[in-house]
């Protein structure tokens, strides 16, 4: 039997992390999470543990691309999918699909068909990564040391929500909208600020000075380690409770409700930050929706401003320290 | 099951509306200029992030005759971008058949480069040709073809990323800084309508439709009477009387302004241009190629003249040989607390070719790119040549040379020859190798000794008029630079690895200067900026340019000892040889007693010493150079007094 991952619920502490974690899952036009914070952090922990509470959707099945059946009517026929019998659509879990920091350009973007074109002579688009991860999450480790050349084609995507392979002699469109979760440990390099702007949200972590919680983490994680299985099962029943609740929250989602006065301030925030462009607002927003969502309410509060401010600000501001933002 | 592709993107998601975008009225103006005359050559999107640059150019489809609007990825490669042989036509017809790019199919429509500062210099170059000459020459693979094309280039790029090439900034007739709406009410606006759109695409683009079809109507009547809109003798005296005194370089502005113009005429419905509309487009034209001042070549001076605008250097007699005040030590530090000062830019000049070390991996070609044919499949696979390394092969590119041999080949095999099975019959007279190339060349680390001592009789205004010249040297090669400062009791990076000079340039005027000089720290610090770089990138070269004079006073525990000399020498001999190329350059004053210690320090990092004098290129050239970069960059500081 494989061995478990480490439940999600399980990690301690790390509040902010987890719940830009689940907002990121809550609402995917935030377009994923930066996780910056020193080694052994749990980085890794929360994100290979959030695969468990990813909630479901439809998808086309027989294709590459976890198209929806929307986006099948559009696209098949560009990419050669076989449109003769209506698709059969069945429920997915959202994926997360691993980019390697090594990734070649052909592994991302797809490439030629090797197999087809020397035995068949013919040319055939064989689907890369940004494909995989299409309508799900593109987990990045240490994203700072991303080859620059990747980087480029995740902003090409990321910007338009669609792939285009221009190369060996292919020319595809499919669609690529995913969430980006990175991390990095930020002393070995910082990202390109138009990279780091593609993250609606971003948090800090750092480890637990407080002695309980330390001693709680070592307990856990050797608990853990000394049986995976019965450690999984045990926390079976809040792993339930976490995908039920960002279950409801995502119904919820579409009814939250901004107000004039909400935008206003998320507004005067934002140009008082200094951010760059619009972008910033528009995440600030969506964060805060989100946040609501996840608390079970239809109305954005003050309290969901400046919480949505805390992680979508720090990473854009140029002037104000971080204190500056959220206490108003 | 069809593997052929489609030959444009299908109308997927719904895209915002161009008229639905809240404020940005230049950006809209130019685009609507360039889709009434696709002859003023394109508009190029200067602009911080987040501001509906993308948005805007692909939601035009909607509004352009032809609706095309092709997006260039810049992991495109060069046979998608000119066209190239078809590997399944070939194949099966026997007769070479070429396929056409993307350059063709955009014939009538807008090509689209986001991020164009980081498009591959290789396409870079393809893509001017083609749409300066409205021809594009295919000659690959045997194949030798021509095809006429008439696009728009449109280009967007946030200049924190790296500038754009002199050139390609020309060839872009029009250009638009874009900022992002800083009153409420707008920013408020924006929001609410993207949240509109997010939640009901679909309603929202009916209810956006009749400004769409205005829109549309409107741009359609003005490219049918743009060609009739007549230029009085007034209006073009004016023209060129505004690109004169904006010191536009060659006629292109001219060019592009008087179509410009007329395209705002046409847009206005009327049939002769005004001097409104001169006046209304003219910012578009010159925003790119204005000069910052009429040029003036520097007199040659003495660069180690303190400037008499340095407020806080401290002065002594250039004539008078050794100066007290060099004397070095913690004895001569002042009292107090260090003083913290700026200095000035001194002159800027040109460098001189520095030939550092050989290459430490395999590199063809030359120029600003680097261009390696690389085995671990690193970098942007941009073209292929033919080659014997299987290990590197590019398989599309083998194909394609193999493909028009395929009848005689398949005649040649023996009945039992198993290769009878395969499509496609290689030899290896076919294997291509991928060129692939990598957007820097080098990562240049500057290494600058921001000490009292370099205060000392203008020292660090020379100093930083050779570390900007330094810069402006790397911006033109387009290595990434960083800019890494020691001072008083420890090193600090100023400005993280950029290909950004202007960042850089901005760090190094408001650079602190004073207090005593821990060199070792400064070594360790660019020592382990390389180390990250070199992680992210292994094929990139590191080059740590250390400016100092070598004399170090402060120790690794950030402490004044007389040993920091000896550590300094120790720590440079470990890193001697970590991988980076290190040089040296010694900001003494070769006028006085010298101590040489800069000297010694290259010498244990086993790198070169030159002096400030000794970093110049020839004097002549150096004119000549600092004369164009203030024609075609005015952002850059060409000497500055």
């Amino acid at each position: 039997m494989e061995r478990p991952v480490y439940p999600f619920a399980a990690i301690v502490g790390q509040d902010q992390m987890r719940l830009g974690l689940i907002l990121a899952v809550i609402c995917p036009e935030l377009s994923g999470i930066l996780i910056r914070g020193e080694k052994g952090t749990a980085k890794s922990t929360a994100v290979r543990g959030l695969a468990a509470l990813l909630p479901e959707r439809d998808e086309v099945v027989g294709n590459p691309y976890h198209l929806s059946p929307d986006e099948f009517a559009v696209y098949a026929d560009g990419l050669g999918l076989d449109t003769a019998a209506p698709p059969s659509v069945e429920r997915r879990r959202v994926q997360i699909v691993d980019l390697p920091v090594g990734a070649t350009e052909d592994r991302v973007t797809g490439s030629l068909d090797v197999q087809a074109a020397l035995t068949q002579g013919s040319r055939r688009f064989e689907p890369g990564l940004l494909a995989a991860a299409h309508r799900g999450i593109l987990y990045v480790d240490e994203v700072n040391l991303l080859d620059n050349h990747v980087v480029d084609l995740l902003l090409d995507s990321a910007a338009m929500g669609v792939s285009t392979v221009e190369r060996e002699g292919l020319s595809v469109t499919h669609p690529a909208r995913f969430s980006l979760v990175g991390t990095m440990n930020p002393e070995e390099g910082e990202l390109r600020p138009q990279l780091l702007d593609r993250f609606g949200l971003c948090v800090t972590v750092s480890a637990e000075t407080d002695t309980a919680s330390r001693i709680e983490v070592i307990r856990r994680r050797l608990a853990y380690e000394d049986d995976p299985v019965a450690f999984a099962a045990s926390w079976q029943a809040a792993g339930d409770e976490l995908a039920a609740r960002i279950d409801r929250a995502m119904r919820l989602l579409p009814g939250v409700r901004a107000d004039d006065d909400a935008l206003g301030r998320v507004a005067a925030t934002c140009i008082e930050a200094g951010v760059d462009g619009h972008r910033a607002d528009i995440m600030m927003v969506r964060a805060a929706r989100a946040l609501a969502a996840w608390d079970g309410r239809t109305r954005v509060s003050d309290t969901d401003l400046d919480r949505a401010g805390r992680l979508v600000l720090p990473h854009r501001m140029r002037r104000l320290p971080l204190e500056g933002i959220a206490q108003t | 099951m069809s593997p052929r592709a489609p030959a444009g993107p299908p109308a997927g998601a719904p895209l915002y509306p161009f008229t639905a975008v809240v404020g940005q009225t230049a950006m809209r103006h130019a685009l609507e200029l360039v889709a009434v005359s696709p002859g003023i050559g394109g508009v190029l999107l200067r602009g911080e992030k987040g501001t509906a640059k993308s948005t805007i150019v692909r939601s035009l489809a909607a509004l352009l005759p032809s609706g095309r609007v092709r997006t260039l990825a810049l992991g495109a490669t060069e046979d998608r971008v000119v066209g190239g042989l078809d590997l399944e036509a070939t194949l099966a017809g026997g007769a070479p058949r070429l396929m056409p790019g993307l350059l063709t199919e955009v014939d009538g429509g807008i090509c689209y480069v986001d991020e164009v500062n980081l498009l591959d210099d290789h396409l870079v170059d393809l893509l001017l040709d083609a749409a300066a000459s409205g021809l594009l020459r295919v000659e690959r693979e045997g194949l030798s073809a021509s095809q006429e094309t008439a696009f728009s280039l449109v280009g967007s790029m946030n200049p924190e990323e790296g500038a754009l090439r002199p050139q390609l900034l020309d060839r872009f007739g029009l250009c638009v800084d874009v900022r992002g709406e800083t009153d409420p009410g707008a920013r408020v606006e924006v929001i609410r309508r993207r949240l509109d759109f997010d939640a009901d695409p679909d309603g929202f683009l009916a209810r956006w439709a009749p400004q769409e079809e205005a829109l549309a109507g409107r741009l359609r009547e003005a490219r049918a009477l743009a060609p009739r809109v007549g230029l009085p003798s007034p209006v073009r005296d004016m023209i060129v009387d505004v690109c004169r005194r904006a010191g536009c370089a060659g006629h292109r502005a001219d060019v592009v302004m008087a179509r410009a113009a007329r395209a705002e005429a046409a847009l206005a419905a009327r049939t002769e241009a005004t001097a409104e509309d001169v006046e209304a487009v003219a910012e578009f034209v010159l925003a790119h190629r204005r000069r910052a001042a009429p040029p003036t070549p520097p007199a040659p001076q003495n660069p180690d003249r303190p400037h008499q605008d340095a407020p806080g250097e401290q002065r002594g007699e250039p004539e008078t040989g050794p100066d007290q005040q060099q004397d070095h030590g913690a004895r001569d530090s002042p009292p107090g607390p260090a003083p913290e000062r700026t200095a000035e830019i001194g002159e800027t000049f040109t460098v001189r070719d520095l030939r550092i070390g050989p290459d430490q991996v395999p590199r063809t070609g030359s120029g600003r790119r680097q261009e390696t044919i690389s085995g671990d499949g690193r970098g942007h696979y941009v073209t292929a040549r033919p080659g014997r390394d299987a290990r590197r092969l590019a398989l599309d590119a083998t194909l394609r040379a193999a493909a028009p041999h395929q009848r005689d080949r398949r005649a040649g095999l023996g009945p039992g020859d198993p290769r009878r099975n395969l499509a496609v019959i290689v030899e290896p007279d076919d294997w291509r190798q991928a060129v692939r190339t990598t957007q820097v060349g080098s990562a240049v680390i500057l290494v600058v000794d921001a000490s009292g001592s370099m205060g000392a009789r203008g020292r660090m205004v020379a100093s930083k008029g050779a570390v900007l010249s330094l810069l402006l040297d790397s911006y033109v090669r387009r290595d990434q630079v960083a800019l890494v400062t020691f001072r008083d009791t420890g090193a600090e990076v100023l400005v993280p690895p950029t290909s950004s000079v202007e960042l850089a340039e901005q760090r190094l005027r408001r650079m602190p200067v004073g207090g005593r000089t821990p060199l070792s720290a400064g070594l360790l610090a660019a020592d382990g900026l390389a180390a990250s770089l070199r992680a992210t990138n292994p094929g990139q070269r590191q080059i740590v340019i250390v400016v100092t004079d070598g004399r170090a006073n402060v120790g690794l525990d950030g402490r004044v000892s007389r040993g920091a000399q000896d550590e300094t020498i120790t720590v440079a001999a470990r890193l001697a040889g970590n991988g980076c190329t290190w040089l040296v350059v010694d900001t003494e004053h070769t006028a006085g007693r010298r101590t040489r210690a800069a000297a010694g320090l290259a010498a244990a990092l086993g790198a070169r010493c030159l002096t400030l004098e000794e970093l110049r290129a020839d004097e002549l050239a150096g004119l000549a150079r600092t004369a164009r970069r203030a024609a075609t960059h005015p952002t850059s500081p060409p000497a500055r007094s």
